[in-house]
């Protein structure tokens, strides 16, 4: 346990001090599955989310009720409304602190979810901003609740245009139910 | 082809070697005991007083002359969850002796944490935590985090992450066994600790308008000059801010932290007199 509970307090110092306050041990980011929108479509997009090795996140349905789901959240704008987000499956893992395994989310994950672009949205690029919300632990010790900002830049060009998918390999392993 | 293995094994043999310091620098060492400090070394446990969940107070400064296990904890926490069962069993083998356990939750709202305490019929008292109570005890990074506290009202030990109640309970007796208001020197903690490295702040360096710095002796215009002194500098913590800002916007940042103490002491110096 030494070792372990030694090691894990380097790990958090390090990052502690690396990163200023407590480690930021998850990052992410927005992908289109277009290079452009038309205005009254939708297209659909992709969260990348990468969490630190030896960390955790929960499951956005976690397995005890009293864990901080994993969550993306994004603005309330009508002009770029994001529906039906498609969160993957967590894996299943057994933690030294519980008897019962939990579903967590580890390493990179890919979450699902269609923007629906406004009618009335003239051509020109659009900012859509979120944040994915969790709670990240290790094998010892929980972080606080935390978030990454999301943000990408999305372009309406008029019907005429024709559009190109974008990062079709990505796009061909997420689940969008 | 001899020539060619030769090299390669003395290249192979420096990175071995650079590899084992690191691991030594970095992994190796902390995870051992680490001695006694030399006298005056450890800390004043910083003031406070809190309400506890079912309305009294609780403030450090009653607790004088006892053991105090002070243990920053949340809900939401598994490996704080397993902890505290030990503290319970604890509280209730040493609190005749002068054992006092404070649980200090860093949940979002007391409701949870009512239900959690009267499901694991917990024995000692809990409250809130702030984020300030927090950065007075040198800002919690990760929980649970525990600190326990001598009689002489000292920090002795702190320990973060899931920790055996084994090395609570032989530190706990250690310090038990104490007298009241004397240092003890000779502390040796049982199990790992960061007790070389247990940082406290004052309410007016938490308080103060560069966080983390007490600045209430500078006069106003002095005030404005060394801001200007942080405004200058860069803050290296991947934040890109400057020490100034990042002392505003994120007060936890041991690196700003650090560069402006590091400023202000320097710029002290050259203000004194």
């Amino acid at each position: 346990m030494r070792p372990l509970a030694a090691s894990l307090w380097v790990l958090l110092v390090a990052g502690a001090v690396r990163a200023g306050g407590p480690p930021s041990v998850v990052s992410a980011r927005i992908l289109l599955a277009a290079n452009a929108v038309h205005a009254g479509t939708t297209v659909r997009i992709a969260v990348m989310a990468r969490i630190d090795s030896g960390y955790h996140i929960n499951d956005h349905k976690p397995s005890l009720d009293y864990l901080i789901p994993t969550r993306v959240i994004f603005g309330d704008s009508p002009s770029l409304k994001v529906e039906k987000v498609s969160y993957p499956r967590g894996k299943l893992r057994k933690f030294i602190f519980l008897d019962s395994p939990l579903s967590v989310y580890e390493g990179e994950i890919r979450l699902g979810a269609i923007l629906k672009v406004s009618p009335s949205l003239k051509p020109g690029t659009y900012p859509l901003r979120g944040k994915l919300t969790y709670q990240a632990c290790n094998d010892h010790a929980c972080l606080p609740p935390a978030s990454v900002p999301l943000e990408a830049f999305v372009r309406v060009v008029s019907s005429s245009v024709s559009l190109q998918p974008a990062h079709s390999e990505i796009f061909k392993k997420i689940s969008f139910e | 082809m001899k020539k060619g293995k030769v090299v390669l094994g003395v290249i192979l043999g420096i990175a071995v070697a650079v590899g084992l310091y690191f691991v030594n620098q970095y992994w190796i060492a902390p995870a051992t005991t680490i001695a006694a400090k030399s006298s005056g070394e450890f800390p004043q446990a910083p003031a406070f007083s809190l309400t506890s969940l079912s309305g009294g107070k609780v403030s450090l400064q009653d607790y004088r002359g006892k053991v105090v296990l002070l243990d920053f904890w949340a809900t939401w926490c598994g490996p704080c969850r397993i902890e505290i069962p030990g503290f319970v069993e604890l509280q209730r083998k040493y609190g005749s002796q002068g054992l006092a356990i404070i649980g200090v939750s860093m949940d979002d709202g007391p409701e949870p944490v009512r239900q959690f305490y009267t499901t694991f019929h917990m024995n000692y008292p809990v409250a809130m935590g702030t984020d300030s109570l927090g950065e007075l005890y040198g800002g919690i990074m990760g929980l649970p985090t525990s600190f326990l506290i001598g009689r002489d009202g000292r920090i002795y030990a702190k320990h973060v992450g899931l920790t055996d109640a084994s090395v609570f309970e032989s530190e706990i007796k250690e310090l038990l066994a104490a007298a009241p208001s004397h240092e003890v020197a000779d502390f040796r903690p049982a199990g790992y600790t960061a007790s070389q490295n247990i940082q406290v702040s004052t309410p007016a360096e938490v308080n103060s308008v560069i966080p983390g710095v007490d600045v209430s002796k500078l006069s106003p215009g002095e005030l404005k000059e060394f801001e200007k002194v942080l405004a200058q500098g860069r803050c290296t913590c991947g934040c890109g801010f400057t020490v100034l800002k990042c002392r505003q916007v994120d007060s936890s940042c041991q690196v700003s932290l650090e560069l402006a103490r590091t400023a202000y002491a320097k710029f002290l110096k050259t203000h004194s007199g």
